[in-house]
């Protein structure tokens, strides 16, 4: 890793968006940080999110003030990072079962917030969703948005190196040290190898999400966090063009974002124990059906390639509501929180950021920047909503046809197609290689959406474990990431099999199962993937004494 | 309405057998499927049996005839004949294959870079079966710019102490990517152009000899092997494998890719052929969506087509419709499997446990064993044994319950004995009729 930064002002902890966004901030204003990760950047919450860059339109009636941050920071992130949003727009639509009242009040709800919301006739809304239920009896045009987690974790830690910080994947914190009230070190651990490295940072600041608890808990200070878990279903197809949103007070399965070739419904909300909990009940998923089709009455009848669950990170204010105070995840505020643990709990030297929305990622940042210089005796001001995130292209939003077009203006060139499904390209592929170093084909797939379009890596998967293969140098055994390297493609292989099965499990009847049987069968079957080979070669080894 | 001796529903291994058998012994048969098999997906070769420490596949299916619920225990009779049977229409048909139930289950390579077990196989795949001599090189060669085959991760695949069981694999693997005329610059070429490309006589002269130059110049003289992509030619395969060997310095055999599988597609049209040349009539594109029951007895089989429904009259129905992958079988929302066109009781583990397991999970999957019971002449039974379904009704290949073809290595010869008995079952009451008029009109009409 060449030189490590091991006496940094600042550790950030937690690379999903408000921290790689926070290290962004921290470090235009001057200070040198170090970002870890117990798991490569994107996987928490922010990767598991349902890729909505809200408006604010679904907050307008019970949190204006979550509504207003919103948009504000809908308009920013549209200027600094163009080229991780497709501008879809979005719509609220009242069916039959929606009370009267909230469909009244929710345009004037919406101009007091600062958004803008245009009422259209449900004739031509039908026009241009036919999916959409004919039942619906009003709707109105929001600027709601999808947005790319990934590329935009990405470009804000590009930028925060450009600006001299540093950030290391795969490492967890593991224990944090006190001399009295002040931090004094805090050990982190190399989940691929296990060595462990010791930080001495001036300052922590805690974006652990809805792992925030169980970090605070390393340095002796109490912080409830209440894990909202919830589950989304991705279909194989965009059964609209718009992010669609029933004019309701919020409830489960009444979004529908149109992401890249796919459209996820979502969401449930559950509250739960343990942040890692992501195990996904077909109950869930049988849940977000039944009300999704009071938008898109078809939806049985489509298919469903996947489900997945991410997990809130709701904070209980116990000042504001006992432990026991609610059951009900919704009732939680969205809104985001800087804790002070020194004015809090007594402990010097360290913040947690906690709660909010993966919209409003970049304000989290800024204030909990300007926590963080305040403590530091600095003035900096903050200049990330000013300046564009590198490698944003022009500031055209980016579009489904994107890729295609750009493959096209290249005039095809080199531009074998890895994945057909998400246009990914050999050339694309190798850049991000070359960026990234050794890593799991699932890396891959965030990186470059490799393997997330309707056949979900059935096909592509290989062909990205064979360009990892030809890159290693002969002989080579690379330290890689856990599940996978390029030094045992087949390992990497299975690993990413398996991993995407979790999400099929869940969802796997009809023409799903059949899929997921077919994609067994050619890999297990015709190329020997593990199953039988390996039974083979156990056996055979046992019999031939030991081979190292 | 055209009417049939028999109707056979399913294109995979075991609808073809079945329509084959019928068709060669005289009987009017029909074999209707609404798409391509597991033949188009799977390797080409012929999966009768293998298990761990099973050193032939005659030893291997013993053992699994040995459990009361395999379907080897009521086909190992028929397997023998069976294969014999099918091999030599093969052969007939230009699709010789090699290697026996007695022959030993070896690894051979594929284009991961594993190793699968495998005994019988077509003869452009036969180099892989013999056991490696000391001394002996494996050269992983294929096409520059082909995006299904590469050499470099096979070679290093091949190489890890594990891929070949711990038996001798070859000395030496070297991966080796040659430039083909024109491959490069054909985009996204899949392996069926490249297969066409290699039926083009001056085309495989140029590139035989890129791939002898290549050798040359790379130092990989013999002795040994090379492992090509399989797409030496669709339709003029046996002139292009002949001309393979002999231009070749090493020794070539193909290594199966990702679907569309050319091997499988040669395996699908030789049976395919056999079967119009026998006077059977086959016809995929639509589904079966109907089976006419009357008095306990199937009468009739309707499928899907254009304007209407497409009814063939008939008294003998072979299900050959596989298993999940085929549709034979299809998953539920409620975590039940159903059995979709007389809705025969399904064999399954408890509904929704199986979706807590991953499928490559070691050790297997609970679904692979699912299927629908039969009694010893392949009729449907239900869980206690007792007849189910109309009568009329015969079950054969993956559709049978209690077999895990992926780990067992069973799926295609469980098809062709179970194809080739339930068509024996059938005993036509005259002689071979005229042959029954076109469907076309039928389905116009
Ligand atoms: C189902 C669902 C749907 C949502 N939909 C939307 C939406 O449509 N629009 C929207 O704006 N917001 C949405 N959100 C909210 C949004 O996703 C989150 O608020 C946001 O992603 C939180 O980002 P974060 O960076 O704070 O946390 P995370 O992305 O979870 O990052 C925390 C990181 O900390 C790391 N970490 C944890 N423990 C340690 C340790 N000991 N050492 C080192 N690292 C550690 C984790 O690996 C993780 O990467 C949704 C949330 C959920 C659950
Ligand atoms: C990807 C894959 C890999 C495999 N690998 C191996 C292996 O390595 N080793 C092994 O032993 N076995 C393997 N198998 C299994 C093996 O190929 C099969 O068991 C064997 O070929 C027998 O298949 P089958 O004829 O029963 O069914 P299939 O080949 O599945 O054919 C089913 C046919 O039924 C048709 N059909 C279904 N429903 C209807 C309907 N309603 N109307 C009309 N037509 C219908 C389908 O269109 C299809 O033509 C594999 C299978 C698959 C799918």
């Amino acid at each position: 890793m060449g030189e490590r930064m091991l006496t940094p002002d600042v550790l950030v902890i937690g690379g999903g968006a408000t921290g790689a966004g926070l290290l962004r901030d921290l470090a235009r204003r001057g200070l040198r940080c170090l970002l870890v990760d117990r798991s490569d950047f994107g996987t928490g919450t922010s990767g598991r999110y349902h890729g909505l860059l809200h408006s604010g339109g679904r907050y307008v009636s019970k949190d204006p003030s979550a509504a207003r941050e919103c948009i504000v920071e809908n308009q920013v992130l549209r200027r600094i990072a163009a080229g991780c949003i497709e501008d879809t727009g979005g719509i609220f639509v009242a069916t039959p079962d929606d009370p009267d009242d909230y469909v009244d009040a929710f345009p004037g709800a919406c101009a007091a917030a600062g958004i803008d919301c245009d009422e259209i006739p449900v004739t031509e809304t039908l026009r241009r969703e036919p999916a959409l239920s004919p039942a619906i009896r009003r709707a109105f045009r929001v600027p709601d948005a999808a947005l790319e987690p990934w590329q935009l974790i990405e470009a804000n830690l590009a930028d925060a190196r450009a600006h001299g910080a540093d950030a290391w994947p795969y490492q967890r914190v593991v224990a944090i040290q006190r001399d009295g009230r002040r931090i004094s070190g805090v050990t982190v651990r190399d989940e691929r190898s296990g060595a462990s490295t010791r930080v001495v940072p001036r300052m922590i600041a805690s974006a652990a999400g809805a792992w925030a608890g169980q970090v605070a808990a390393l340095a002796g200070v109490e912080l409830m966090m209440s894990p909202g878990k919830g589950t989304m279903i991705v279909y194989n197809q965009r059964m609209t063009d718009t992010v669609v949103n029933r004019c309701h007070p919020p409830g489960d399965g009444d979004i529908m974002v149109p992401v890249h070739t796919v459209a996820i419904l979502g969401t449930t909300e559950e509250l739960v124990e343990d942040p890692d909990d992501d195990e996904t009940s077909s109950d869930e998923v049988q849940a977000l059906i039944n009300e999704g089709e009071a938008l898109f009455p078809a939806l049985r009848r489509m298919r469903v390639l996947r489900a997945y669950t991410g997990v809130r990170p709701l904070y209980r204010d116990p000042a504001v509501q006992g432990p026991e105070a609610s059951d009900d995840g919704r009732a939680i505020s969205r809104s985001h929180i800087i804790l002070d643990h020194e004015a809090r709990d007594g402990v010097e030297g360290l913040i947690s950021i906690v709660g909010g929305k993966l919209t409003t990622y970049r304000l989290m940042a800024e204030q909990a920047a300007n926590a963080v210089c305040a403590k530091l005796g600095m003035s900096e001001p903050c200049t990330t909503a000013g300046e564009p995130l590198p490698g944003m292209g022009d500031s055209r939003a980016h579009w489904l046809g994107h890729r295609l077009a750009e493959h096209e203006d290249r005039g095809g060139g080199d531009a074998d197609l890895i994945c057909e499904c998400e246009m990914v390209t050999r050339a694309m592929l190798e850049r991000f290689l070359d960026r990234r170093g050794p890593c799991s084909i699932d890396d891959i797939r965030r990186g470059t959406r490799l393997g997330m379009g309707p056949c979900q890596g059935g096909f592509c998967t290989f062909r990205a474990a064979a360009i990892m293969a030809e890159r290693a140098p002969d002989g080579h055994t690379d330290r890689a990431a856990p599940g996978g390297s390029a030094s045992d493609p087949e390992g990497a292989l299975s690993t990413f099999l398996n991993e995407r099965s979790k999400g099929t499990r869940a969802v796997a009847w009809g023409r799903q199962l059949q899929e997921l049987w077919m994609v067994t069968g050619i890999y297990v079957g015709v190329m020997g993937l593990e199953g039988s080979s390996s039974e083979h070669g156990g056996e055979a080894t046992e019999d031939h004494g030991a081979v190292s | 309405m055209p009417s049939a001796d028999a109707v056979v529903v399913g294109a995979g291994l075991a609808g073809l057998s079945a329509t084959l058998a019928l068709a060669e012994a005289g009987a009017r048969v029909h074999l209707l499927a609404k798409g391509h098999a597991s033949t188009h997906w799977a390797s080409g070769g012929l999966d009768v049996a293998a298990l761990p420490r099973a050193v032939t596949v005659r030893e291997a299916v013993a053992r699994l005839a040995d459990d009361a619920r395999h379907p080897y225990a009521i086909l190992s009779d028929a397997l023998p004949p069976a294969l014999e049977w099918i091999r030599g229409m093969l052969q007939h048909e230009g699709l010789p294959y090699v290697g026996t139930i007695d022959g030993p289950v070896v690894p051979v390579p594929t284009s991961i870079g594993a190793t699968r077990p495998a005994a019988i196989l077509p003869a452009a795949q036969a180099a892989a079966l013999r056991p490696w001599e000391p001394g002996e090189r494996l050269v992983v060669c294929g096409p520059g710019g082909f995006k299904d085959y590469w050499p470099h991760a096979i070679a290093r695949g091949l190489r890890r102490a594990g891929a070949w069981w711990g038996s001798a694999g070859p000395e030496r693997v070297d991966p080796l990517v040659v430039e083909l005329p024109g491959v490069r610059d054909r985009l996204n070429l899949d392996a069926i152009e490249l297969a066409r490309l290699f039926e083009e006589p001056g085309w495989r002269w140029d590139a035989f000899a890129a791939i002898r130059r290549a050798l040359i110049i790379g130092g990989l003289d013999g002795p040994g092997r090379m492992a090509l992509p399989a797409v030496l030619g669709l339709d003029d395969h046996a002139a292009v494998l002949a001309e393979a060997t002999s231009e070749l310095p090493l020794e070539p055999f193909e290594v199966p890719l990702m679907p569309p599988s050319v091997p499988g597609l040669r395996l699908y049209r030789a049976l395919r052929a056999a079967i119009v040349r026998a006077g059977g009539r086959v016809q995929i594109g639509q589904a079966v969506v109907r089976i006419g029951v009357r008095d306990g007895r199937v009468v009739e089989v309707a499928m899907e087509a254009a304007a209407r429904q497409f009814v063939v009259r008939t008294d003998m129905l072979i299900m050959a419709t596989g298993g999940i992958a085929g549709g034979g079988l299809v998953g539920h929302p409620d975590g039940t499997l159903r059995e979709p066109l007389l809705d025969l009781p399904v064999e399954a583990p408890p509904a929704m446990s199986w979706l807590a397991r991953e499928p490559l999970a070691a050790g297997g999957h609970p679904l692979e064993a699912a299927g629908i019971r039969s009694d010893a002449e392949l009729r449907p039974v239900d869980a206690s044994g007792r007849p189910a379904g109309p009568a009329g009704v015969r079950i054969c290949g993956s559709l049978l319950a209690g077999q895990r073809y992926l780990r067992e290595r069973c799926g295609d010869g469980v098809a062709v004995a179970s194809g080739w008995l339930a068509a024996g079952a059938h005993r036509p009451s005259a002689p071979r009729r005229d042959a029954p008029q076109s469907l076309a009109g039928e389905v116009a009409g």
